[in-house]
């Protein structure tokens, strides 16, 4: 056994596990600022090591573990996702939130628990690594602790997570059943097209669309990253979603391979039906909060396409699209968050003026949001090209004609909040930004935009992580 | 094929028909003597003592999630215990690195007062 290979995994334990340590010996009336950074240093620096394992391809513990090129790309997401999140979730931290030193461990500990589902190679240890998130992220939700909403949605979260677990562990059970194995490429070996196999995989697909919000699974979502203290629901966008997305491109290209005719219709039907619904009940919402949820529905949807496909461009396509979505997520609640601070609402009225009290981050927003919605020459232009591209190339044109569609009419929403942001303040409060804030904030302008400009470096990457499937 | 999904129908059908025969058979066989004594809610056998829909303290979880923790540890431990000629140093060393991870976190409530009956 190699220990060597899961080095990462084990420097997020420690960094959480000390700073625990250091959250006791700092005292009670002390500011805790330091340990979001220390923190955030961590974490980068296991990003800058973790460059080093690419290349590698190998398992640890029987097999049950597997770390190659596709588990790395997706570690290096959530680990550049937390690195942000922690970044400008400082000063909301200092705000709003008591116990601040437990709130960036728990992150540290969801991380970890994405960095195995990432890893996962059976269905065990990926539910294992499911649920260390799904835990962590229920006691994360409800954080906020004087704010009722945030305890209402911790409480929703729970519940619905616990249902959807459960729906999830009926689905394994099954397929264990009819397979008599765990392990995903044994699984593929056995699967046969079975009644009990389908209802198996039926159940297990359902289980992960919750935790990808797509529709008809997808009631929880506005409600709690509405509730959720900012940086959390930056971090269930960003982090739980393409966490969900690593299992399951694993899970219905390895084990479920061969069943594809049988789930490629129900998949593209629940792609189609998360954009069309996300897109369109976005137009009405008043809360920023909630609109990034509905937006991040459709936004799965799109992902959630690349998997018909079913070959190497389908999934470089949602590798792509994952990462431009983290870099534009982390760049529009960077900036909700500082104007969270500032006035202490979520209304989207409440960016109005922005633009004059501070243009960097209505510039960030503006681009970030137009990444989202896919316009030349943000990034998601050239995301959303690739997922086309590669399910076109396999007859779904009418779900491209669709996406595109859909897309068209998201442009119109979130063109609405960037007219509230250019619009007159309504107050004359100095709006004062924190210097760490306004480094996600620019790395997240820079990355959407040379994404866009320049798609060659990650799309090589994102194609290089995907041919390690097959 | 089609015989196949009945059988997973059959299943479906058995388990909803089941538990409202059991029930229902339960509900047409047994005596109706209703009675003061039997509306009572029960707890061990013993009368209940002033009102019985009181709030419990949150704090009982704290404990009862401790204690499961522990509880866990204690299984792995004894598991360790009988192979631990066989496992060697390494296997050691690793349970030595699980329970120190517990160690904290027990550390850690009991520093912030978690274990404090206020």
């Amino acid at each position: 056994m190699n220990i060597a290979l899961l080095t990462s995994e084990i420097a997020v334990l420690v960094l959480g596990l000390l700073i625990i340590i250091f959250d006791v010996l700092i005292p009670r009336q002390e500011t805790h600022r330091s340990l979001g950074y220390i923190a955030a240093c961590g974490v980068l620096a296991i990003l800058v090591h973790s460059m080093t394992q690419y290349g590698a391809a190998a398992t640890v513990y029987q097999g049950l573990f597997v770390v190659d090129n596709l588990a790395l790309f997706f570690k290096q997401l959530f680990l550049a996702a937390t690195f942000l999140t922690l970044l400008f979730s400082v000063e909301y931290v200092e705000k709003w939130i008591q116990n601040s030193g437990e709130f960036y461990a728990l992150l540290l500990f969801a991380l970890l628990g994405m960095m195995v589902m990432a890893s996962a190679n059976d269905l065990i240890t990926m539910f294992i690594g499911m649920e260390l998130m799904a835990i962590v992220f229920y006691a994360l939700v409800g954080f906020e602790l004087r704010s009722k909403k945030s305890s209402e949605a911790g409480m929703k979260y729970l519940m619905l997570g616990a249902a959807s677990s459960a729906i999830m562990l009926y689905g394994m059970s099954w397929v264990y059943g009819f397979t008599g194995s765990l392990v995903l490429s044994q699984i593929a070996v056995k699967a046969t097209a079975s009644p009990a196999m389908l209802l198996g995989m039926g159940l297990m697909l359902a289980g992960l669309c919750f935790k990808l919000s797509i529709v008809p699974f997808h009631m929880w979502a506005p409600d709690v990253y509405e509730g959720a203290p900012t940086p959390i629901t930056a971090m269930l966008a960003m982090g739980s979603k393409a966490a969900a997305f690593a299992v399951l491109i694993r899970v219905f290209l390895i084990a479920f391979s061969d069943l594809q005719e049988y789930w490629a219709t129900i998949v593209s039907l629940l792609a189609a039906a998360s954009m069309i619904v996300g897109i369109v009940v976005a137009i009405w919402q008043t809360n920023i909060k909630r609109m990034l949820a509905y937006s991040s529905i459709a936004q799965a949807g799109y992902i959630l396409s690349g998997l018909l496909a079913g070959n190497v461009a389908g999934v470089k396509g949602m590798l792509f699209y994952a990462v431009l979505y983290m870099f534009a997520t982390a760049g529009a609640f960077a900036v909700s968050t500082a104007v969270k601070n500032h006035n202490g609402s979520d209304e989207i009225e409440g960016f109005s003026g922005l633009a004059q009290k501070s243009p960097l981050l209505a510039v960030v927003m503006t681009i970030s949001l137009l990444s989202m919605a896919g316009l030349p020459p943000m990034a998601g232009f050239v995301g959303k090209l690739y997922l086309f591209t590669a399910i076109a190339d396999k007859g779904y044109l009418w779900l491209v004609i669709l996406g595109f569609v859909m897309s068209m009419i998201s442009v119109y929403y979130y063109m609405l909040v960037v007219k509230t942001m250019y619009s007159k303040a309504r107050d004359q409060q100095e709006f004062v930004v924190r210097g760490s804030l306004q480094v996600v904030a620019v790395i997240s302008l820079l990355a959407s935009l040379f994404i866009g400009i320049y798609p060659g470096p990650l799309a090589k990457l994102a194609n290089f992580a995907a041919q390690a499937l097959w | 094929m089609l015989q196949e999904f009945g059988n997973v129908g059959l299943l479906l059908i058995v388990a909803l028909v089941f538990p409202l025969l059991a029930l229902g058979t339960a509900f047409l066989l047994r005596p109706r003597d209703p009675g003061v004594e039997k509306s009572l809610p029960y707890e061990c056998g013993v009368d209940t003592v002033g009102t019985t829909w009181v709030q419990f303290r949150a704090s009982y979880f704290l404990y009862a999630l401790v204690f499961v923790a522990f509880d866990v540890e204690t299984v792995f431990l004894y598991l360790w215990a009988i192979k631990f000629q066989e496992l060697g140093t390494f296997a050691f060393v690793e349970m030595f690195i699980f329970l120190s991870i517990l160690l904290v976190g027990l550390g850690y409530a009991w520093k912030k007062g978690a274990l404090e009956w206020k």
